[in-house]
């Protein structure tokens, strides 16, 4: 078993007058996890369940492994798919649901009954196999709805925002547990999801949506450190970037910098804003949040607040002064507008800042 | 605290009586005195009502009309039972689906069931009518015969089983649309992944699931088909020649047209007897085959 590679050209799907998505592209690369990540009402699921054949599409085109399956039914298109709900048949016992796709096609009993074991052993279901789903926790149902998928062989995997029905520390197990899974089967996984720590923690590759269109595809890390977009740097990260108008650092850019800057939203990752008597920004403590190891500090300057992680030790209060400094690299520039990245204005900032600060440390 | 105990005791009492008195009054009683009057003589004038033991189950025995009847309501629970169920899960099915007028159909098959089965016996006996009755029209265009539907032997319980079928079928099929809307929409979808046809869901998804709905509306069907019997007052009381008599109308004749009531209460303990044994037997044996939720 190994993967294939799906691609989507320019989807567009509406139900009558709703549009879900809009102008869809996209490249999932054989064999690796790939997460479909955003909001709730973004299109995710709708874009996997165009993939799997569950819904066809207003217009465009779907691929898999480089054949054309818009309107191929979802069993000839070489996917198993993973269901938010599990859609275990309820009067089935365990063995019968993992089995089931296996009757459909007809496979002769004893392979059945080998592909089976096989499945239950590697996902240690082998002593509930003559449960039915009622009788298992949540989690066993998850692994069982795993093993249906499993037992299929086939090439790409779908899931539809599969652990949002665990608890907090089951979900943590099963996210290592089903990456651990895709990389061993190899197989393409596709995994919607609304939660961003599963899409960082387990893909490959993340696309983030939203509004029915693709954002930003990237890796996790490069998602962090370069978001596309303003919407992708408040999405990613908790708690997410924090963004501010150039109006706070204007006592620290020329005049005519300032006016260039006007229509950008600056925006930069709490835990780059450090606490610094000689920094740019000068405010008060707001509301602060201690989270154990780390606090986080509401620092309000003139009517924005910034957000900044300090450490959980620190015994600042409301209304102390404080100043906030930042390393330039650390900064990010978008077109308020378009909400697009603009790294062409980032060398004079960059400039006009560093020299501030350089300035402001001989000062002190 | 003996008081209150005592109190707690009187108000249960209170409490149960108003539904113990008319549980006792018109179904208990009834009952008990039904099984005591069948075993005896129906009293007329001066002659007093006195107790014959088995004469009246030795009567039954002997009565050629009660085999008829019990053979007619044999073979009317033969068909009504499957072919309503049948019916009523095929509608079901398609008006569960997503179609134009889906609302407009629901209410059609319901409406035989909203209305009076004494009611719609007569537009039943319009449909009938031989020569000029709806049937006999639609038959005339393709040069069929007049058919005296409920005037011929061979016929008429088969008219009636028919007017039965249409007026349980709606009735069921209420029943297995709310099961069919508690079957979650993904079901459906993992197993057209799996490649299962519509049919092959049906048979192993579907079939099982509404297995309850089935032993409750089977159960249903089988006391109905004992107990509906309003449609034949109106269109052949029971003839020509007991052909289409059931047992209930029987029943019926033999207490208030004969006022044999001691002869009636006993065949109504056959008819509770045959009853009971078949809705008991119903039920352990579809039991095991009913997933329960």
């Amino acid at each position: 078993m190994s993967g294939a590679e799906v691609t989507l050209k320019n989807i567009f799907k509406s139900w009558n007058e709703i549009s879900a998505l809009n102008d869809i592209s996209l490249d999932v690369p054989a064999g690796k996890f790939t997460a479909l990540l955003g909001p709730s009402g973004c299109g995710k699921s709708t874009a996997l369940r165009i993939v799997s054949g569950l819904e066809e599409p207003t217009s465009g085109q779907v691929f898999i492994g480089g054949n054309d399956v818009t309107h191929i039914p979802p069993a000839a298109r070489d996917i198993a798919m993973v269901f938010q709900s599990y859609a275990l048949f309820p009067h089935l016992t365990v063995a019968e649901n993992i089995v089931f796709g296996l009757r459909v096609r007809g496979l002769v009993r004893k392979e059945r009954d080998e592909k089976l074991k096989a499945t239950a052993q590697l996902l240690g279901l082998s002593e509930l196999l003559d449960r039915k789903p009622s009788q298992l926790s949540g989690g066993q149902q998850q692994r069982v709805a795993l093993g249906r998928a499993i037992v299929a062989d086939k090439s790409i995997f779908l899931m539809d925002e599969p652990l949002s029905n665990l608890d907090a520390k089951l979900r943590a197990e099963m996210r290592e547990e089903i990456r651990a899974l895709q990389d061993r089967l190899g197989v393409t996984m596709l995994y919607v999801t609304h939660d961003q720590v599963e899409a960082v923690t387990m893909a490959d590759q993340v696309v983030l949506m939203n509004h029915g269109r693709v954002e930003q595809v990237a890796s996790p890390r490069v998602m962090y450190e370069m978001p596309a977009t303003l919407f992708a740097a408040k999405f990613i990260g908790t708690p997410p970037m924090v963004t501010f108008s150039p109006q706070l650092l204007s006592h620290s850019l020329t005049p005519s910098l300032l006016k260039k800057s006007q229509n950008l939203t600056f925006g930069i990752r709490p835990e780059s804003l450090t606490l610094n008597d000689s920094g740019l920004i000068n405010g008060t403590v707001g509301n602060v949040e201690y989270l154990g190891a780390d606090a986080l500090i509401e620092c309000k300057v003139g009517d924005e607040f910034l957000l900044c992680r300090a450490p959980g030790r620190t015994q600042l209060t409301e209304g102390t002064p404080i100043n906030l400094a930042f390393n330039v690299k650390d900064l990010h520039v978008f077109n308020t507008a378009s909400g697009q990245r603009t790294d062409n204005m980032l060398p004079e900032i960059e400039m006009a800042l560093s020299s501030q600060n350089a300035s402001s440390e001989l000062a002190s | 605290m003996r008081n209150s105990a005592k109190h707690q005791w009187i108000y249960a009492w209170l409490l149960l009586s108003p539904a113990m008195i008319f549980l006792i009054t018109f179904t208990h009683y009834p009952a008990v005195q039904t099984v005591i009057s069948s075993f005896f003589s129906t009293g007329r004038g001066r002659r007093k009502s006195v107790f014959i033991g088995w004469d009246n189950y030795a009567t039954l025995l002997l009565d050629e009309v009660f085999w008829k009847v019990l053979v007619n309501n044999f073979w009317y629970a033969i068909w009504t039972i499957p072919l309503s169920i049948i019916f009523s899960l095929a509608m079901a099915l398609w008006v569960n689906d997503k179609l134009r007028g889906r609302g407009f159909l629901r209410m059609a098959y319901f409406t035989p069931t909203v209305l009076p089965l004494i009611a719609v016996a007569n537009i039943w006996l319009f449909f009938y009518t031989p020569g000029f009755g709806l049937i006999d029209q639609i038959r005339g265009l393709f040069g069929f015969a007049e058919q005296n539907w409920m005037g011929s032997p061979d016929t008429a319980l088969y008219s009636m089983i028919a007017v039965a079928i249409w007026k349980e079928a709606g009735f069921f099929m209420i029943f297995y649309l709310a099961a069919l809307q508690t079957i979650p929409p993904s079901l459906r979808e993992a197993a057209s992944i799996e490649g299962a046809s519509k049919f092959y869901y049906f048979r192993r998804v579907i079939f099982p699931l509404l297995m309850p709905t089935t032993l409750f509306v089977s159960i249903n069907a089988v006391i109905n088909s004992f107990r509906l019997v309003d449609h034949i007052f109106v269109m052949t009381e029971g003839g020509p020649n007991n052909s289409s008599s059931l047992l209930l109308f029987y029943i019926y004749e033999v207490a208030f047209d004969y006022w044999d009531t001691a002869y009636a209460a006993t065949l109504t303990v056959v008819m509770l007897a045959i009853l009971t044994t078949v809705a008991i037997g119903q039920f352990f044996f579809l039991d095991k085959k009913v997933h329960y939720k």
